[in-house]
């Protein structure tokens, strides 16, 4: 849906100061109805990269690439996009409402679909109640949801969210990522910016990893964990911890009750198994270990 | 079409910051000032309240158009209100052009208002309402869209109290030049009175948009300087905002 080709982009803190490296010839795609997570530590590049996708800041080389079905002109591309930006502000002495109204007149929506889709989204994202209330008596969690509002409001293609859990409680990000999932089903292409690993993973298909403004990984999640890990199987079993040592495993950690927990390769499994047999030691478990893209992550790119 | 949907949510947002309490109460200030000066004085007193009037309306919509000028854009940016505005199909020129019109509109409700008060003064105290009045009104407006084209200028090169402190340095700069072209010592130094001049072609020459004296004292003006004014305030206003616009166009939004 959107390419990002060879985007290099520097920064000049100051007029006598050096510029550094924000983005380093990083590429990547947006894959059309896929919920796409961007991942990469802070000051990664991912805010950066954003800013370059929705043309507030100039890239120094490379381009970005719309897909046609977005529109061929930047109105059209902007017109299909719903974006939020890192720690949303309005107008504080505007009510949510009028804030809805603003953004929905400038995307040509008409008055009577503004009300029906800010009074479902606002169900959605419990910010419906607050609609009449200025926006300065809101809390963090409550701008945030009235930007999601917002970013629905002209029922985009695509929809844009940097860092969209941070700032709320741990229901408040279920019920996003929740409703990142509903989005989706409805079509739309979810692309959304986190440094929190399990949140991606939780919601993702597609994963794009970048670090110090370069590429790590892109693709599915499980083939990145695929690739990455080695295939593990977990064993728990009862015995004496010199049995395990005498047939050859010297890494193991007790879990209470004479009981012990062991990993292995799983090409080493049926080996493992018959040793364990042999020397009369009672399998309890025996499960494959998949290992969380956190732990790849750390892995990949010492995260 | 979309800038004015710009211009209402800003005229909307500013009104509700409740900016215009202080105009009236600057016109309240304005009728006890005019009360008390005029009771202190011996034959002319509508002149003192249209001298006061004309004061307070133009040092108001000059600080409205500055204070409240310097944040126009600049904090859209730095509150990153810009970034869900401009996420919206809408061009930068729309956005900041609407911005300078709901901004105008303010200055108009503020003029307007302390205008309506001084007039009812002035005519209460036995003053003529003639068009030379109700034209330097417009002028004191033309003159605040020159500080706010100033200001919104500075802010996008600038940071805030820079953009302030140029501003204010430009308006008094502005309104010195006529008088100071005009003494003697300038006169006399052929050489001074060229580099007035040359400044004068730069910077903004609020003198000659400076109807107050002429008012004040009754002088009629033909109507070709009226013109000439007219045209150098909205040609200068035009040139500030144009260049902001094309600044704020390649403006990096970090």
């Amino acid at each position: 849906m959107i390419s990002f080709k060879d985007i290099t982009k520097e920064f000049k803190p100051d007029f006598w100061k050096p510029s550094f490296l924000a983005l380093d010839s990083l590429s990547f795609n947006i894959p059309e109805g896929c919920i796409t997570g961007f991942l990469g530590a802070n000051g990664a590049g991912k805010t950066t990269s954003l800013k370059i996708l929705m043309n507030f800041i100039n890239t120094n080389s490379g381009e970005v690439e719309y897909s046609r079905a977005l529109g061929s002109t930047w109105n059209e591309i902007v017109s299909n996009i719903g974006f939020l930006p890192e720690r949303p502000y309005f107008y504080p002495h505007l009510t949510g409402l009028e804030f809805i109204h603003y953004m929905g007149d400038l995307c040509g929506v008409k008055r009577s679909t503004i009300a029906e889709r800010s009074a479902k989204w606002g169900e959605r994202f419990k910010i419906r109640f607050a609609f009449d209330r200025k926006i300065r008596g809101y809390s963090k969690g409550m701008l945030q949801r009235l930007g999601y509002v917002i970013s629905l409001i002209h029922d985009p293609q695509l929809v844009i969210f940097d860092e969209p859990l941070s700032g709320l409680d741990p229901v408040g990000r279920k019920e996003l990522k929740d409703a990142m999932r509903e989005i989706n089903d409805l079509g739309k292409t979810v692309f959304f910016s986190s440094h929190i690993i399990s949140d991606v993973e939780e919601v993702c298909d597609q994963v794009i990893f970048i670090e110090k403004g370069k590429l790590v990984y892109q693709g599915q999640i499980d083939q990145l964990i695929k690739s990455k890990m080695k295939s593990e199987v977990l064993f728990k079993v009862k015995c004496s911890p010199e049995k395990l040592t005498a047939i050859g495993i010297d890494s193991f950690a007790g879990i209470g009750d004479g009981k012990f927990k062991f990993t292995t390769l799983t090409i080493d499994q049926n080996k493992t198994i018959r040793n364990l047999l042999a020397s009369e030691i009672s399998i309890l478990e025996l499960s494959p270990k998949r290992p969380t893209l956190e732990e790849v992550i750390y892995k990949v790119g010492e995260f | 079409m979309k800038t004015l949907i710009v211009a209402r949510y800003s005229f909307v947002e500013i009104v509700k910051s409740n900016v215009l309490i202080n105009t009236l109460f600057l016109g309240l200030g304005l009728v006890v000032i005019i009360y008390i000066a005029s009771e202190f004085t011996y034959g002319v007193p509508h002149r003192i309240a249209l001298d006061f009037g004309l004061g307070a309306v133009s040092l108001s919509s000059v600080g409205m158009a500055t204070f409240f000028g310097v944040g126009l854009i600049s904090k859209e940016i730095e509150n990153r209100t810009v970034y869900m505005v401009l996420s919206k199909p809408l061009s930068r020129q729309a956005f900041i052009v609407g911005r300078i019109i709901g901004m105008g509109g303010i200055l108009f409700i503020n003029i307007s208002i302390i205008g309506v008060i001084t007039t009812c003064f002035f005519s209460f105290l036995g003053g003529e309402i003639n068009t030379l009045v109700i034209t330097t009104f417009l002028f004191i407006f033309l003159e605040a869209m020159m500080a706010l084209g100033i200001i919104v200028f500075f802010s996008l090169i600038t940071n805030n109290t820079l953009s302030i402190i140029f501003t204010i340095f430009f308006y008094i700069v502005g309104h010195a030049l006529g008088e100071t072209k005009a003494l003697s010592f300038a006169v006399s130094r052929p050489l001074l009175q060229s580099f007035l001049k040359f400044i004068e072609f730069i910077l903004p020459n609020f003198s000659k948009i400076n109807l107050r004296t002429y008012v004040l004292y009754e002088q009629s003006l033909p109507d070709s300087f009226l013109i000439q004014a007219f045209l150098y305030a909205v040609f200068y206003s035009f040139f500030l905002f144009l260049v902001s616009t094309l600044i704020f166009n390649r403006k990096n939004l970090d």
